[in-house]
């Protein structure tokens, strides 16, 4: 990782602006997707509940 | 007898032009209202600082009052974070809780912030520079403000302005991108909407992991994310009603109102009349087609894979900008235009939301991200 951080560091701006995006749309998509997993759980849970007569 | 007139013999055309800049956001703040709590202060700093002498800014070493409040204010990046705070407690994420598969158009429509960053580059722009244009592209002011005042502080103002503008600018910008974009049929895609209950608990979470999450993933976003959260965590909680609507009006209007000023302030003329200023609102455009641009192809890609009867209008995708309710209503209006009695604006507004979500996320990415590349 580091030996990457250093190429990038070398190359132009436009690669490190390449680079940047990359990263930032990965980090985007799995963050914003690890959201819609806790999201999609709680529905799970709370259907779980309501049908076991618990509700909120 | 010279220093009784140095007021009329200190004038410069730039300033002149600068007046006429300063004129022209006021007049759309009023005549058009185009976002007019920003661009009207803005407008009004403008003129301010380009005075002769421009005394709100600095007179024989002294800060004026508004060089007072950006160093206390913008430098510092309080005005923004005060202003997440009070943006955190106006956001409901109801709908996107109803709708959670929608959060994945607040990711793709971000993705004219990099096509602008790379764009920005290579026209010569330094990657902080860049990534503070690209961010433009966020539709979200306080986060464009917040990352140019990180990285760009001497282009904050331009990039400000586009910001702002652009934003108000979506009702004009989005339709004949997604026209371009989708077939008649597409856009008259019915969607089904199923009410259902969020759970309280889900609502006072969410906002503590959203903010953990952003921390541990990238650690420089908590200001940003944590002010977010910490206003929806006051709105949610339900015990804090008082604080919540302070958070929301008070506060907000009050640190809005300084901000614009501030930040019109900043506009003095020999920063601003320059052609990096005109390309930055050229490429602050180019952002916003291409927002649009990857949440309509994101939504057409998702209905490759889905049965015929559960496709997605892919104008929902536009809406993964953080503008919010704008584009919400932009794309219910476009729907009700093809057809008659087509309510897709709840999915619109999950999807909005999610813009709100992720453009806070993706500020927070480049944060992280730029320094590790350009020290």
């Amino acid at each position: 990782m580091d030996s990457l951080i250093e190429t990038l560091r070398n190359s132009s701006a436009t690669s490190q602006a390449v680079a940047v995006s990359v990263g930032c749309l990965v980090g985007v998509f799995a963050t914003l997707g690890f959201f819609w997993l806790i999201i999609w759980g709680a529905g799970k849970i709370e259907k779980k509940n309501k049908a076991a007569g618990k509700g909120d | 007898m010279q220093d009784v007139f140095i007021g009329f013999t200190s004038i410069t055309w730039q300033m002149v032009v600068m007046w006429a800049i300063g004129g022209l956001l006021i007049w759309l703040a009023i005549k058009k209202e185009y976002e007019p709590m920003l661009l009207l202060p803005i407008g009004f700093g403008a003129i301010l600082v380009n005075l002769p002498l421009s005394v709100v800014w600095e007179h024989e070493g002294v800060p004026g009052f508004l060089k007072i409040l950006y160093d206390g204010g913008i430098v510092n990046e309080l005005f923004p974070i005060l202003i997440f705070i009070g943006i955190g407690a106006m956001i409901d994420f109801g709908p996107l809780f109803k709708n959670p598969t929608m959060i994945f158009f607040g990711a793709a429509a971000q993705l004219g912030i990099f096509v602008t960053m790379i764009i920005a580059t290579a026209v010569g722009f330094d990657l902080k520079t860049a990534a503070s244009i690209g961010i433009i592209g966020a539709a979200d002011g306080p986060t464009a403000i917040y990352v140019a005042s990180k990285f760009a502080k001497n282009y904050l103002g331009p990039i400000s302005v586009a910001a702002y503008s652009y934003m108000s600018l979506v009702p004009l910008i989005q339709p004949p991108v997604i026209r371009a974009l989708t077939t008649k049929e597409e856009r008259k895609i019915h969607m089904t909407y199923r009410e259902s209950n969020t759970p309280k608990w889900l609502k006072i979470l969410f906002p503590i992991i959203v903010t953990m999450t952003s921390g541990i993933v990238a650690p420089i976003s908590v200001p940003l994310v944590g002010s977010l959260m910490f206003g929806n965590l006051i709105r949610e909680c339900g015990v804090l009603d008082r604080l919540s609507k302070t958070a929301q009006n008070e506060l907000t209007y009050l640190v809005t109102l300084l901000l614009g000023i501030t930040i019109g302030g900043s506009m003095k003329a020999e920063q601003f009349l320059n052609y990096q200023t005109l390309l930055i609102l050229a490429m602050g455009l180019v952002a916003f087609v291409f927002d649009t641009v990857g949440g309509v192809l994101l939504a057409k890609l998702i209905n490759l894979f889905l049965p015929k009867d559960k496709k997605i209008n892919p104008m929902i995708g536009a809406c993964g900008i953080s503008a919010f309710p704008m584009s919400a209503r932009v794309v219910q209006k476009m729907a009700q235009e093809e057809e008659r009695g087509n309510i897709i604006l709840m999915q619109a507004i999950s999807a909005n939301v999610s813009g709100q979500l992720g453009s806070i996320i993706v500020g927070g990415l480049i944060l992280a991200f730029v320094p590790l590349l350009c020290p």
